[in-house]
Parts: structure tokens; sequence; C-alpha cells
């Protein structure tokens, strides 16, 4: 087993943490992978149970249509291996279409059920159509790990967003109208913008989130 | 609220980057892939690889090459134009490391295979890249294969404003790589109500930057040949340009910065 044992040292968190993400299909992988073995964790790709057992933070990642992705997520069993995970309390990470796959349903191309862990839908960004490029986010107060990243600047690439109660939102940007870009109940976490994209800002806020989600897990 | 961007453009012939005058002058500086760190490096918003050498020859993507750009673990999204023929293509290149891909040469010769590239990849991950020049007021687009120009059809339009594609660059390919500046009426004659511009060609100094970036229906600009001329000169751009509706300049992309 070489998820995190518990009291270890801050400083060897980081260096003992091993990083899984999920590998389902779906889009670019490598940027991901990079990304978190940049900030000194180790990194599996898999849809092995027993790989993504071993790991001390799951990544869903995800570029493409929901249904396809949904349905990708299906043939590999990791439907309800994920759902039961979430409930288990283990950290989760879901980044653009990955963070809406959390949510209940999509209405991307036909209405399409999701992981359903975090309540509520995925609608059409209407008639703005696009949010790309570079945006503002605002975090709530609450959220002690993403204060850092107040106001920070990170890259979107999305057509479709996530509707649901205030309570799960966490990160709201303006596009023009106001969206939630991060969204959150418990240790799963979603990420409406990419932030192995986004620069140093991107990584400080993985570094904060991934800490505290590992740290009190 | 959402930021226009300035996009890196590094143009590769023969493997090679190169400066590019007019769509028919080349001069070599260097491998694509040093060019692409500097542009991350520097903080560009998007870097678009255009390799210009691949639908002429009937070649494909440059897979090799977009796989050597996506282990380099940079930090801004790429796009990636050239070659592509289908969705196979498209769909590799996004798994080799592209973020977002722009199609010219495919816009002339299948537009049912665009449209299927957007059911799988999703239209924000779309770009239709077309130069244009203007005759007698009239715009006409460049194939740059064949060298002629033709009339932009009705279903290229259609095409464009479908929710298939999400943005279009608009090369000034006449003006490419000189300092005279992008014809701007070449953003007025496009009434879209959907797709947003990203205009390229020419575009060499702040005054004209701001012009267009002023522009409601441009979203970006891109910039090739003016920023290879001097070190970090994004961030000389992006502080020329205060005041803008833009991402300002970046000068801490180190992961250094991370280490406690």
């Amino acid at each position: 087993m070489e998820r995190l044992q518990e009291n270890l040292p801050l400083e060897l968190v980081l260096s003992k943490l091993t990083a899984g993400i999920i590998d389902y299909g779906a889009g670019n992988l490598a940027s991901l992978m990079i990304c978190l073995k940049q900030l000194g964790y180790a990194v599996k790709v898999s849809d092995d149970f027993n790989v993504l057992n071993s790991v001390d933070i799951i990544f869903i990642p995800g570029v493409g249509a929901y249904p396809a992705a949904m349905k990708a997520l299906h043939q590999k069993g990791l439907v309800s291996y994920l759902r039961e995970q979430a409930r288990l309390q283990r950290p989760i990470i879901g980044i653009c279409l990955g963070m809406q796959l959390l949510a209940s349903a999509s209405h991307e191309f036909e209405y399409t059920t999701g992981l359903d862990i975090i309540p509520g839908e995925i609608i059409s960004m209407g008639p703005s159509k696009w949010h790309i490029g570079w945006n503002t986010v605002e975090t709530k107060a609450s959220e002690m790990a993403l204060m850092s990243s107040n106001g920070g600047i990170f890259y979107f690439n999305h057509s479709y967003r996530y509707e649901g109660p205030t309570k799960y939102q966490v990160g709201l940007s303006q596009c023009p109208n106001t969206i939630a870009t991060i969204i959150r109940k418990n240790k799963v976490v979603g990420l409406q913008f990419h932030p192995e994209k986004s620069q140093l800002a991107g990584r400080i806020l993985l570094k904060n989130l991934i800490l505290e989600l590992v740290s009190n897990a | 609220m959402l930021k226009k961007r300035i996009i890196g453009v590094i143009t590769v012939r023969n493997g090679l980057a190169v400066q590019s005058f007019g769509y028919q002058k080349y001069l070599p500086i260097g491998k694509p892939e040093c060019l692409v760190e500097n542009f991350d490096r520097w903080g560009a918003d998007e870097i678009l690889i255009q390799v210009i050498d691949r639908s002429p020859n009937l070649l494909g993507p440059d897979f090799e090459l977009m796989e050597k750009l996506g282990k380099l673990g940079i930090q801004t999204p790429l796009i990636y134009s050239g070659g592509i023929r289908s969705v196979d293509d498209g769909v590799r290149l996004v798994q080799l490391g592209s973020d977002r891909i722009a199609i010219d040469a495919l816009l002339h010769d299948n537009l049912p295979e665009v449209t299927s590239l957007s059911k799988i990849l999703g239209a924000q991950a779309i770009i239709a890249s077309m130069p244009i020049s203007l005759v007698r007021g009239l715009p006409m687009w460049f194939d740059y294969r064949s060298k002629n120009l033709k009339k932009i059809s009705i279903d290229v339009i259609g095409l464009i404003e479908s929710d298939v594609i999400s943005e279009l660059v608009v090369t000034d390919w006449i003006h490419e790589g000189m300092t005279v500046g992008y014809d701007q009426g070449l953003v007025e004659i496009f009434e879209l109500k959907k797709t947003a511009i990203i205009a390229f060609g020419g575009i060499s100094t702040p005054k004209q930057m701001k012009s267009l970036l002023q522009n409601r229906k441009v979203s970006a600009i891109a910039v090739g040949n003016f920023l290879s001329y001097k070190e970090h000169a994004l961030q000389v751009f992006k502080e020329a340009l205060g005041g803008m509706p833009i991402r300002g300049p970046v000068y801490q992309s180190s992961i250094s910065e991370l280490v406690d």
C-alpha cells in the first residue's frame, strides 16, 4: 500500500505522494502527467482499480464530448468505482470535462447521466457560446487551500458549464455572467479550467489543493 | 472577465522554425522546440505551431514534432496546424499534446470531416484558419497549395457560423511578416455573429495591436516573426499594451517559484 501514512511531516507529504490519472481514452494525459511530475509527485496513469487504489489522489482529466467520455467510463467499470471512492472520502480532482463528469448529468448533445458525485447539471454556456482563453477566478473565503489563488488568472477552453447548488460552487468567474469554475463536495473538487496549462498560477493552485486534500485524508 | 489573447506563432518548414514573409519567402531561425520553450517562458497566452509544408506535400500532420513538443512539459496551451486530413489525425494530435487544432486545407477539401472532428473533440478545440486578401473590396481566400485565390463559398461561411468551430484565424497573408501592419479591413468584412476572429499577419507594433484588440470582433492577435527579433518580446509588447483587456506580462513561470 503506497498511500500516504497519517502524521507524516508536511515536507515529506509532497515527496512521497503518488497521483493517479484515470486513463479512459480522453484527450491529452501527457500535459497533466508532466505537470504533476514537475510538482514533485510520482504519477501513475491507469484504468486498473488496483493501481488506482494505491495512489493518494485521483485525477479525472478530459477533453472532448460528455457522452463519449461517460460511455468510456462505463465500459471500463470506472463509474461505480469513482462513486465508491468519493463515498470513501478519497481525494479526487476533475479537470475541465473531468469536472463536468462529476456532476449529475449533462445536456451536451443529448441528456447523459454523469458520475453524480456533485449534485448539479452541465448546460450550454448560452449566448456567449464559448469560454476560451484566460479568465480570473474568485474563490470562496472558506476555501483555505484556494486562498492564494483568489483573483488568479487561468486558462479555460469549454462551451458547457456547471449549474447547481451554490454550496458546491467554491470558485466563480465572469463570462460575462457569473459561472461556477471550481466546484467541491467534501474531498472531490472540479476545476473547469486547465491548471496544467495555466503556467505558474495553475501550478500554485494545484500544489496547495493537492496538499490540503491529501493531508486531511 | 475573459481576457483577449496574444498568441505566439511558430511557422515550421522542412522541420525548422522559419520566419515567413508573404507566404513566399522563408528564413530558417532554429528548432521549433526552442521557440516553443521561449514563448512558454515568456508567458504567451497560447502558442500556434503551423507546419506549412505538410498539406502541399500530402504528408499528413507532423506527429513526430507534436510528440516532441508534448514531452517538453510546457505550461502554455498549444494549437497545432498543418496537414490535418481526418478525425483520426485530430484525435492523435490531441493525445500527443495539442490542446486545440487549426484547420486550413481541410476547409477547402472536406467540410463534413471538419464537422466530424468537432463532434469528437468539441468545437472549442477546432479553429478555422483562412488566408484572406481584399481584391477590389471583396474578400478572396488564398489556397496556399495552388497559390490561387477564390471566393469564400456559402458552405464555408455556414460552417464557420454553425458551432462547428470556435474561432477563425483571419490571416493577412500579403502582409505576413512585414512591418506595414495588418489590414483591418479583413476583420471588418466578416459579419460573424457567433465566431470570434484571431487576427494574424504583419502585426508588429503596440499601436497595431491596440487597434485590433479594441475591435469587438477580435478575441486574439497572433504574432510570429516579430517575437523572434528580441528576447522577451512578448513581455515587452504586453507592457506596452497597458489598459488593454489582456493578461499582463508574466515574468515568473519557473517551477522554482513553487519550492518552499
